[in-house]
Order: C-alpha cells, then sequence, then structure tokens
C-alpha cells in the first residue's frame, strides 16, 4: 500500500493518499464520522466527569475553595460516622426490594391481560400507558393530593369499601408504601414491551399445547413466561438500576425535600444530594455516588449471573 | 500493518477533532477575557452593566424587583443593572457552578444563613473595604440581621428581607367562646387554655381548633421562645441542643400534640398542605402563629375575618417573646467583574426608598429599620395591613436568627429527625434531645 512506503507521510503524501483511499478505508472513516457525536459526547460528557468524580472522591473538594489529596477519608467517614447513610441504604433497598418485583410483576400481568384479543384492546392500551408519558414534578404534586389523608381521593375510596386509610406522606410507616404505590401507577412503560415480546410467542405453541390438553395456567407458565423472560430479565435489570438511583420522588413529595417525617424518605441519592449541594461537602458526595456504583455493579453482576438458570433463549442450546 | 496504521490515523481523526471543539472552547474563553477589559475601562463615561440574578420570578414579586432596578438605572447612568430571574430551585446550585467556571452574576440573592458557610468556601466577596468608607451603611439594618452576615467579623452580604413569627386571633370565635376578643393569649398556659376552649368538636370530629400545635411553627421556634436560644451557643462555638429549657419546651409541646394526636393533626395538616388554603383563612383556626406575610392571604382569602396580632406567647410571665426569622442577602459572587458597580447597586437596594417599596408593594417584612417603620405607616396599606407590619417590625427587636454553624452545616437534618421521633412516640423529650446533642457533637468532631 502507497501508505506504507513512509510512516511520517507528508502533508502532500496525505493529500495523495487521500485521493486513492480504499473503499473499506474510507468506509471506516465513514464509521467513524458517524460514531464521533457519540464518542465526543461520552468523553467529554461522560468519561471526564466520571474521571474527575473518582479523583474527587478522594479530595475534600467543595466546588469553590479547596480540592486537597485526603485518601481514603472520605470512605472511612461513611463506613464510621455517618449515621445517615445506614439510614438511606436501608430506605433505598426496602423501596428497591418491593417496587422492583411489584411492578415487574405487575406489568406482565396487565400485558398478558392486554394480549388475550378483547375488544378495546388498542384504547386499554393507551390508557395504561399514559401515566408513563407525563412525567415528574407535577405528576408527584398530583400524587401528593390524591395520597391527602382525610381529603384524597385514595383514602375516600378506601372509605367507602369500609377501610380506614393510612396519612401516607405523613406517616413514616406508609412513606414508602405510598411512593411504590405510586410508582405502580406508571407500569405502563414496562406493559409496552411485554405486549411487544408477547405478541412474538408463536401461535404453534400454544397450538401443540393444546393438544396435548395443557390449561390455560400451564400455557402461561410453561410457554408465555418462559418465552418472555428475555424481556422480564432486560426490565429487571434496568429497573433495578433506576430504583437504586430514586431521588426526585422524596425530593418533592416530602417537606422542604429533607427526606422526612422521620428520615423515612431520605433515599441514598437525596443524602448524597444534601451532601453536595446542601452543605457543599461535594469529595464526600462523589465518594458515595462510587460507592452506590459499587452496589449496583455488585447486584447486576449477580443479576447476570443467575440469569443463565432462568432466562430462556428461543433457539438456545441449552446443555 | 495497515490495519495498525488505519486505526492510528483514526485516533488522531478524533483527537484533532477534539482538538477543535476545545480549540473553540478556548476562543470562547479569550473573547470573554478581553470582553472584560473593554467593560472595565468603562469607569470613564462608558456605562457598566451588571448582571443581576434573584428568584422572584412571580406575579407578584417580578415587577416589583423590576421596578427597583428601573429606578436605580433611570437614577443614574454609569451602571445598566440587569434582572436575571432563577427558579427557587436552580438558582443556587446555578451561583454554584458559575463561581466554580468563573463567570459568576455581579450580585446575586441569596439565604442569610449560610452567607458565613459561603465566605468561607470562597464564593462571595468581603464587603469590608466598602464598608470602612461608608459605616453608617451597617445602621441601616436590624443588627441581628446585619451580624448574620459576618464572616470572621467581615460582612460578606447585606440583608435584604426577613420574617418574623407571631401570633394572629380572629376577635370573633374569641367572643362567641366567651373570651375577651381584645385579649390574646399571653403565656403558654394561656394559649392552651383558650385554644382548647376554642375547639368546636362534632362527634369525634373536630369541625374547628383552637390553636394547633405543629401548623405555621414547630417545636424548634418553641425551643427559642422559651429562653431567646438557638441550637448554637455562637461565643462558646457548641451545640446546646438538650439544654433544660428546650427539654421542658419540647415536653409541653408534646404534651399538647398529644391532646389532639397524630391523627387529627396529620389529617388536619394535610388538608390544608397547599398554599392557597389556610385553615386560619378557613376559619377552621382560631389562633395561628405565623408569619407577616401571612397577612396578604388574610387580605386576599379571608376579608371578614376580624383579626388581632400578638407577639408570640411567652412560656412563663415575663420569660420573654423571643421569635424566630430567616431572610434573604444580596451578595457578590466571588470573581464577579464589576464588584464595585454592584456595591453602589447595593447600597440603592438597601437603602430606604427601594427596602419601602418593596416592603409596601410585596407586603415583605424589609432589613432596613427606618424602611420597615415608613412602611408600617404607608397610606397604601389599609388600617389592618399597618398594624401587621407595625407588629411585625416591633417583633423583630425579639426576632433570633440561627446562622448555620460553620462546624455543622447540615445538624438541621440531624436535629429534626429526633424532633420528629419524639412527636411519633418513640423517644421522650430528653432521650432525643440528648441523641440531637450527642450526633451534632459528633459531626462538628468529624468536620474539625
Amino acid at each position: 500500500m502507497q501508505l506504507n512506503t513512509d510512516a511520517s507521510s507528508s502533508l502532500e503524501k496525505s493529500k495523495k493518499t487521500k485521493r486513492v483511499m480504499s473503499l473499506e478505508k474510507k468506509e471506516s472513516l465513514q464509521g467513524y464520522l458517524f460514531i464521533a457525536p457519540w464518542i465526543i459526547g461520552f468523553l467529554v460528557f461522560m468519561a471526564g466527569p466520571l474521571l474527575f468524580s473518582l479523583y474527587g472522591s478522594f479530595t475534600n473538594y467543595n466546588i469553590t475553595s479547596k480540592m486537597d489529596f485526603i485518601g481514603i477519608e472520605n470512605y472511612i467517614k461513611m463506613f464510621t460516622n455517618d449515621p445517615l447513610i445506614w439510614i438511606s441504604l436501608k430506605n433505598t433497598l426496602y423501596y428497591v426490594a418491593l417496587s422492583v418485583p411489584l411492578t415487574t410483576a405487575g406489568a406482565v400481568l396487565l400485558s398478558v391481560l392486554l394480549n388475550q384479543g378483547v375488544r378495546g384492546t388498542r384504547i386499554f392500551r393507551t390508557i395504561y400507558y399514559l401515566p408513563a408519558v407525563l412525567s415528574g414534578v407535577g405528576v408527584y404534586l398530583l400524587w401528593m393530593q390524591l395520597l391527602s389523608p382525610s381529603s384524597g381521593l385514595v383514602n375516600t375510596l378506601l372509605g367507602w369499601v369500609g377501610i380506614e386509610g393510612p396519612a401516607w406522606l405523613s406517616d413514616p410507616a406508609w412513606t414508602k408504601p405510598a411512593l411504590i404505590f405510586m410508582k405502580l401507577w406508571s407500569l405502563g412503560g414496562g406493559m409496552l414491551l411485554y405486549l411487544a415480546s408477547l405478541q412474538g410467542v408463536s401461535q404453534s405453541l400454544y397450538e401443540a399445547a393444546e393438544i396435548d390438553g395443557a390449561n390455560s395456567f400451564r400455557k402461561f407458565w410453561h410457554i408465555t413466561v418462559p418465552m418472555i423472560t428475555p424481556v422480564i430479565f432486560f426490565d429487571l435489570v434496568t429497573s433495578f438500576i433506576g430504583a437504586f438511583q430514586i431521588f426526585q420522588e422524596a425530593y418533592v413529595m416530602s417537606d422542604s425535600g429533607d427526606g422526612g417525617p422521620a428520615n423515612s424518605l431520605v433515599f441514598f441519592n437525596l443524602h448524597m444530594w444534601n451532601k453536595a449541594f446542601e452543605v457543599f461537602d461535594m469529595g464526600y458526595a462523589m465518594a458515595m455516588s462510587w460507592f452506590l456504583f459499587i452496589i449496583i455493579l455488585v447486584l447486576t453482576v449477580f443479576n447476570l449471573v443467575l440469569a443463565p438458570r432462568w432466562v430462556h433463549y428461543e433457539g438456545e442450546d441449552k446443555k | 500493518m495497515s490495519s495498525l496504521k488505519k486505526s492510528i490515523s483514526m485516533l488522531l481523526l478524533l483527537v484533532l477533532s477534539l482538538g477543535t471543539i476545545l480549540a473553540g472552547c478556548g476562543g470562547g474563553d479569550e473573547a470573554g477575557s478581553e470582553g472584560k477589559t473593554d467593560t472595565a475601562s468603562g469607569s470613564d463615561g462608558e456605562v457598566v452593566e451588571i448582571d443581576f440574578w434573584t428568584f422572584w420570578g412571580s406575579e407578584t414579586r417580578r415587577p416589583i424587583i423590576e421596578k427597583i432596578i428601573e429606578d436605580f438605572n433611570s437614577s443614574q447612568d454609569r451602571i445598566k443593572v440587569k434582572h436575571t430571574y432563577l427558579p427557587w430551585g436552580d438558582i443556587w446550585t446555578k451561583n454554584l457552578a458559575s463561581i466554580a467556571a468563573g463567570n459568576p452574576a455581579d450580585l446575586i440573592i441569596n439565604d442569610i444563613n449560610a452567607v458565613a458557610h459561603r465566605a468561607q468556601n470562597n464564593q462571595n466577596t468581603n464587603l469590608s473595604k466598602y464598608l470602612e468608607q461608608e459605616p453608617e451603611i451597617k445602621d441601616r439594618f436590624f443588627p441581628e440581621l446585619y451580624n448574620a452576615t459576618l464572616y470572621e467579623g467581615d460582612p460578606y452580604a447585606l440583608p435584604f428581607n426577613t420574617d418574623t413569627r407571631f401570633l394572629f386571633w380572629n376577635k370573633d370565635m374569641f367572643e362567641k367562646a366567651g373570651l375577651d376578643p381584645e385579649t390574646p393569649p399571653t403565656t403558654w398556659a394561656e394559649l392552651e387554655e383558650m385554644g382548647k376552649k376554642l375547639d368546636v368538636k362534632n362527634g369525634d370530629k373536630y369541625e374547628r381548633i383552637g390553636y394547633l400545635p405543629n401548623y405555621g411553627i414547630s417545636s424548634d421556634v418553641w425551643m427559642i421562645n422559651a429562653d431567646g436560644k438557638g441550637y448554637w451557643d455562637f461565643e462558646a462555638n457548641k451545640p446546646v441542643i438538650n439544654d433544660e429549657k428546650n427539654v421542658e419546651a419540647l415536653t409541653w409541646f408534646k404534651n399538647y400534640y398529644d391532646y389532639y394526636g397524630d391523627k387529627v393533626i396529620n389529617s388536619f395538616k394535610a388538608e390544608f398542605g397547599e398554599q392557597t388554603a389556610d385553615p386560619f383563612v378557613a376559619e377552621k383556626l382560631a389562633i395561628t402563629t405565623d408569619n407577616a406575610n401571612f397577612y396578604t392571604k388574610l387580605r386576599d382569602y379571608g376579608e371578614d375575618i376580624n383579626f388581632g396580632v400578638a407577639p408570640l406567647p411567652a412560656m412563663e410571665e415575663g420569660s420573654g417573646n423571643a421569635s424566630w426569622g430567616g431572610g434573604f442577602v444580596a451578595e457578590i459572587p466571588k470573581g464577579a467583574k464589576h464588584p464595585d458597580e454592584a456595591w453602589e447597586f447595593l447600597k440603592y437596594l438597601t437603602d430606604v426608598q427601594a427596602q419601602e417599596y418593596w416592603a409596601v408593594q410585596g407586603f415583605d417584612i424589609v432589613a432596613n429599620i427606618e424602611a420597615g417603620e415608613k412602611a408600617s405607616q404607608s397610606s397604601e396599606l389599609s388600617e389592618d395591613g399597618q398594624k401587621v407590619f407595625a407588629q411585625a417590625v416591633e417583633n423583630m427587636n425579639q426576632t433570633l436568627i440561627t446562622p448555620t454553624p460553620l462546624e455543622a452545616p447540615d445538624y438541621i437534618n440531624i436535629i429534626n429527625p429526633e424532633l420528629e421521633a419524639v412527636l411519633l412516640g418513640d423517644k421522650t423529650p430528653q432521650e432525643a434531645l440528648d441523641a440531637a446533642q450527642k450526633a451534632v457533637e459528633d459531626l462538628v468532631e468529624s468536620n474539625k
């Protein structure tokens, strides 16, 4: 190749080579050009800040006045001198452990129901998906009204069936269940995924099962569920990661964003935010974020290791 | 070989394109600093534009602050103030980021309680060189407010507005309950006694409550009220959370709270949690303790309510009617390009004319003493308005500001859950305050 003749190609030479650039080269150049925005974006807006925060976690960085290397002091402080971090971790785990299975099961159930082919499926699909489109703070404020203890719609409805509803967001024992309950409302996003995968399940499998005399529960359990496990797995992993990062809900729905009452809504990220932007202890907050990262990483790896035991890919050769 | 070369050249391309981007950024910076030198020479004749950040974007506040700015701009031709509105949730994180980036506003409205904290962290500008030239300026302000702007003896901001809590009572309800409508409670015992007399019950349900503990103000204010001291002893520089008076106050508060119980209070609070609905305005509450600014709700939604205002009741006769307040300051972020011009505007902003205008139009208690006194006699306020404003100005003499101690910036986050534990019945007042005291001491230790 011409390029090989002179490694330290002068400007003239490189001009020449440009002209006779091979097709292969052109293609790869175009390829790199096409992914360049992402790569640049990743390097500048992700990898850069990521590395910075890793370094920052070993300093007493406070944004404006100091950034001295202090070794692993932040990490030591985390384990020895911050009782709130354990409360926040406990709250977060509580939330993850309840909300992830519930939303996943709810979404699967809902999509199976919608997949029965009854009339009006499209309308129901839209209705159930709608909450997933509405986002953020507006919805939370709406729910704060719905969950109001004496005049809220939720407790009014409960009252009709003779149940005296709890004080939801004012009672520390009910704040997290209230949040989980609220999150169930927006499981339409997951539902849509399942619906798509359900429609991909081959009818011939059901027909074969019917010939063998399988009832509808057995068909669901032995055909539907295994066939959609890849999607369940995907949904589980992503909502797992998402649930660990819960922040907005608690920030908006507790008095002045402090995670009250009685610290019942102090989630890990809320505590981190307070450390970073309320008291400017940015180095410590960075250390906290890396701690959370490691927790999520370990659990996700654990998930991936467990996956082959229950996730079934069509056409896969199981040994 | 060729594939290696290829990847090297691709890498080069990537680096080059990155380089271009960075160069672009660098270019921007240069242009920025050139611009700076240009305007810095503006002192001889040219107009200097300064950027003023506030979070006042509401229909009521925005026109007021913009009128003040307009008045200033037309009062001279050297400095032009530009108002930048940033939402409450963003303004201070944006400020922080812009200071770190070396391109902050020239003047910003910020929280009064953390002035020293920001000073310690190089986020605002020491104003002592200006105040040394014009020492009389500091006498404009309520001393408690001015003192809150000091860090190591130097001022880093000037107070702008403030607030103070006191008592509002419904005279008609007093009369109907057989109480003297002109005599508000003056001690805690009286408050409790009158409050209970004013309750109206329908079966098990409260139709009206006399006074609701934990509504409007919570136990923290009553602890201040008890002995005129907050959680922190600034002279000894240590927390005094579990002192005797605080335990007594919290015990009283808890007992009064239990008289109604969680359920009644929570549902009452949640029902009126929204800004527009207030139980006092809705005539479901006969006595309330609130901010001076609460009057605007009465004015706008409770026209028929015949009310009076009085200081917070004292713990015992003669123990004082201390109250609690907060507020905002105006300060020059560290690294601002036009500190001198910002100072000129800062002086105007805290002077009588601007402060009186702010006070009257926004019904807000201002830091300038003279402006507050003038506002309380302003013909633009109704009789009720004047009455409330005068009470607020008077109340300022016994209002405590609680700046965040440098050694324990997030101490409130530690104390509040303990207070909540008391109300939930998980801890006795003594246990909770002891625990809070110890936790804050530990926090101080770990921040050393």
